[in-house]
């Protein structure tokens, strides 16, 4: 804990896109610093605002100080999640994966069902909000793509995560093509949900549960020569930074130090000479490319847009002033939903003002939210470079 | 080539650094800007103070001590740079206002004045005397900014109260951003019946239609409007931090955010690459040279421990006031604490003198001397040497 670190200058506050809108939230200031000085380990949590917190961690990039206040108030949430009784949604969220592989096994009716008045009425008795429709469960999952070994020097384990998984396989497929049309191995290891999810539902401990079950099944990769690849932000933002720090797993430096972001590693693909630079095709579009707040805070830029800069006739232009307002499972819980989607027609509206004709963001969750509030198309980054490459993956 | 190699790497994205930034990205160079965090600008008026001595900027400049590091550049350099801000912010829509024959005041919430050069443009309508009657408006519950103090010392002023729902300055800005929101404050304004020739807010009319904003209420009101800066969150210094910032994307920059430098690769007198903290394998950035303008003391460029003062990126040498005795005045207000001096001492080539790098290029408020509260200069000065030390950074890759 760095509380005693700040002075008090207010730039979290600024930066926090929860206090913009809704004037229930004090802030990251007086959630976090301010509010640590009265919170004793012993003592039972009073301060129910702290749910409102997204978990953006804008606060903790934007801090001049090193406060991280975000980090104060996760640790704060967990506490009052261990002390007080749920919400059905706080716990349908926590336990996503399960759910999503409920889901997904039986994805013919769920999807159906999601989408009648019945459904609707399902998902408000339980908290849940319908201001987007709610993802499309797939009935194939990554774990029915087949592998094929190779014997090429560079090889990945490819952690999807859950989005992928159990809305896009089809990008997840798309993302094994791309990397071995670079000549890599990619193998699926066994893994369950990150973990990020059960922690912003004020779960540490089955939080802990998911990290160290993907902590062994990944290290054994790592042992065995594998780089780790993610291409969710949050997933990465999870195994880069809360395994070494609120959830302690112990294998978390070696996992950090063979982690790579899906856009970081074809970089570095052409910067280590594995390959050549790619012939890019031209794909003549304009694209916002909106940056999710987690691939802001994991502190490696934007690996995305140096490949980008290569795709002939594309032109992008960043946004990343702006929080979707969806956060994952945040948005979808009726007491939020108001801050979602005030926060989500903002970056709409900045998006429309530029003149783009596609949305790009590297998270699922992202995609969801500006593609669902705008009605326009919301892609991967690795879908853009796919048609770039003409590497195409059925659904 | 590597994909990964830039030209310059800017250290801080202060206004000196992206000013720097921005300037060797307009003459091609690949430039990459690492941060810790946001800079201090976001704290500020958003004014440019370029020297408040006199009334006349450009002549309290040539009465700056030898020492100070405005003397670095020659008179006409310090003239094309602000003209240059001037017109880069004007290109993307945040118009700036004053000239540097004559410096200006804004009205600060206390009522007194304060001497700058360049201001937003909704600042432009400040009264220069108190002769002119002002109408003052603030918001229910906004904390630290009382009518009140400024009528104290201006009888011919009156104020009124709005209930906008919001008592921040972030969320009344939110609110002003939204059209209908505008209209119920306008009709509301309509019906104060105001007599005073002009109407003063607290710096809340929006985050990226400020300009508008205020043009719409003047329009409509019939009367002059301005904005009085606020303590932070202040909007004027967000919407110059965000407006340096797009501009410097606009020319091909890049910005890592959360990039905190904790060590370099180094080999004989070059610096090759900057290296940030994680968890794994090392994460660095290698560049041709590298521009720092890490601020001072509050900016993080600078720390001082019992007796020593420390440059926390490179270790540079650093000016250091006598001992520490020597560092503070007896007044805490005084505009004259010896530390105010602190700083990296730079050579003619904005290079950091006694070091042996000849790829470091300083600016901005962690150069030595530059006593910014006594000599009124914070932004000014940064944007003349964010300046100065990109063109020597370009002559040197070049």
């Amino acid at each position: 804990m760095k509380f005693e670190r700040c002075i008090r200058c207010t730039i979290c506050v600024e930066n926090c896109p929860v206090f913009r809108v809704n004037p229930e939230f004090p802030g990251p200031k007086q959630s976090g610093p301010d509010a640590q000085r009265f919170r004793a380990e012993k003592e039972k949590s009073v301060d129910d605002w702290v749910l409102l917190c997204s978990q953006c961690r804008r606060c903790d990039m934007a801090c001049p100080c090193g406060v991280e206040p975000a980090q104060i108030i996760l640790r704060a949430q967990q506490k009052y999640g261990m002390e007080h009784p749920r919400s059905l949604a706080h716990l349908l969220f926590a336990n996503n994966y399960y759910l999503s592989a409920l889901g997904s096994l039986t994805a013919p009716v769920a999807n159906k069902v999601a989408t009648t008045k019945i459904g609707k009425k399902i998902f408000h008795a339980m908290g849940i909000t319908t201001y987007i429709p709610f993802p499309q469960f797939s009935f194939h999952t990554m774990k029915s793509a087949k592998r094929k070994k190779g014997k090429s020097a560079k090889k990945v384990a490819f952690f999807y995560g859950c989005f992928i998984n159990f809305y896009r396989p089809d990008i997840g497929r798309k993302i094994i093509r791309l990397l071995e049309s670079f000549d890599v191995d990619v193998v699926l290891p066994e893994q369950w949900c990150c973990g990020l999810p059960a922690l912003g539902n004020g779960n540490l401990a089955l939080a802990r549960y998911f990290a160290q079950k993907n902590a062994a099944s990944l290290t054994n990769y790592i042992d065995a020569g594998y780089d780790v690849v993610y291409t969710c932000t949050s997933c990465g933002l999870c195994l880069l930074h809360d395994y070494p720090g609120v959830l302690e797993i112990p294998q978390a430096k070696k996992i950090a130090g063979s982690t790579y972001d899906l856009h970081e590693y074809i970089v570095k693909l052409i910067d280590d000479g594995h390959i050549d630079q790619p012939r890019f095709t031209e794909v003549p579009r304009k694209i916002a490319y909106h940056i999710p707040c987690h691939l802001r805070a994991l502190g490696i830029g934007y690996p995305a847009t140096k490949i980008m800069d290569l795709i002939p006739g594309l032109e992008y232009e960043i946004f990343d002033d702006t929080c979707c307002g969806l956060n994952g499972s945040y948005g979808f819980k009726k007491k939020n939903e108001p801050t979602a989607v005030q926060l989500g027609n903002r970056a709409v509206s900045l998006i429309k003002k530029s003149g783009a004709e596609n949305i790009m963001a590297d998270c699922g969750s992202c995609r969801m939210q500006l593609g669902g509030l705008s009605g326009m198309d919301a892609l991967d980054p690795a879908e853009v470079i796919c048609q770039s490459l003409g590497i195409t993956g059925e659904r | 080539m590597s994909v990964i190699e830039y030209d310059v790497i800017i250290i801080g994205a202060g206004v000196a650094g992206l000013t720097a930034g921005a300037r060797l990205a307009e003459d091609g160079y690949r430039v990459a800007l690492v941060t810790k965090g946001e800079p201090t600008a976001c704290l500020s008026t958003g004014c440019i103070d370029v020297c408040s001595l006199d009334h006349d900027p450009m002549h309290a400049i040539s009465h700056l001590p030898e020492e100070h590091p405005y003397h670095l550049t020659a008179r006409a350099s310090i003239r094309g740079a602000l003209d240059r801000f001037k017109s880069s912010l004007n290109e993307i829509g945040a118009q700036y206002t004053g000239t540097l024959e004559n410096n200006r005041y804004i009205l600060s919430a206390l009522g007194t004045y304060k001497t700058t050069c360049l201001t937003p443009v909704t600042m432009s309508a400040v009264p220069q005397n108190d002769d002119e009657d002002i109408h003052i408006i603030t918001f229910s519950g906004l904390k630290d900014f009382y009518p009140s103090y400024i009528i104290s010392r201006r009888k011919n002023s009156s104020s009124s109260i709005y209930d906008a729902g919001a008592s921040t300055t972030m969320g009344l800005a939110a609110n002003f951003e939204q059209e209908e929101f505008l209209e119920n404050f306008i009709v509301w304004l309509e019906k104060q019946n105001i007599r005073e020739s002009k109407i003063a807010f607290p710096a809340v009319l929006g985050l990226e239609s400020a300009a508008k904003i205020a043009q719409k209420i003047q329009n409509r009101l019939g009367r002059k409007v301005f904005e009085i800066p606020t303590i932070p969150p202040s909007m004027p210094g967000r919407r110059l931090f965000n407006a340096l910032k797009h501009y410097f994307r606009k020319k091909g920059g890049t910005i890592y955010w959360s990039w905190p430098v904790s060590g370099v690769e180094k080999s004989g007198n070059i610096i090759e690459a900057v290296i940030t903290p994680s968890e794994g394998r090392p994460n660095s950035l290698n560049a041709k040279a590298f521009v720092l303008g890490t601020g001072s003391f509050v900016g993080g460029g600078l720390t001082a421990g019992r007796s020593k003062i420390t440059e926390i990126v490179f270790d540079l040498p650093v000016h250091t006031p006598g001992s520490r005795d020597d560092w503070f005045d007896n007044d805490y207000f005084s505009i004259n604490h010896g530390i105010g001096t602190a700083g990296i001492i730079a050579d003619a080539s904005f290079r950091p003198k006694e070091s042996p790098w000849e790829n470091i290029f300083v600016c901005g408020s962690i150069l030595a001397h530059t006593k910014i509260l006594k000599y009124g200069c914070g932004h000014g000065l940064a944007v003349v040497t964010g300046h100065a030390a990109a063109k020597a950074c370009a002559e040197y890759i070049r």
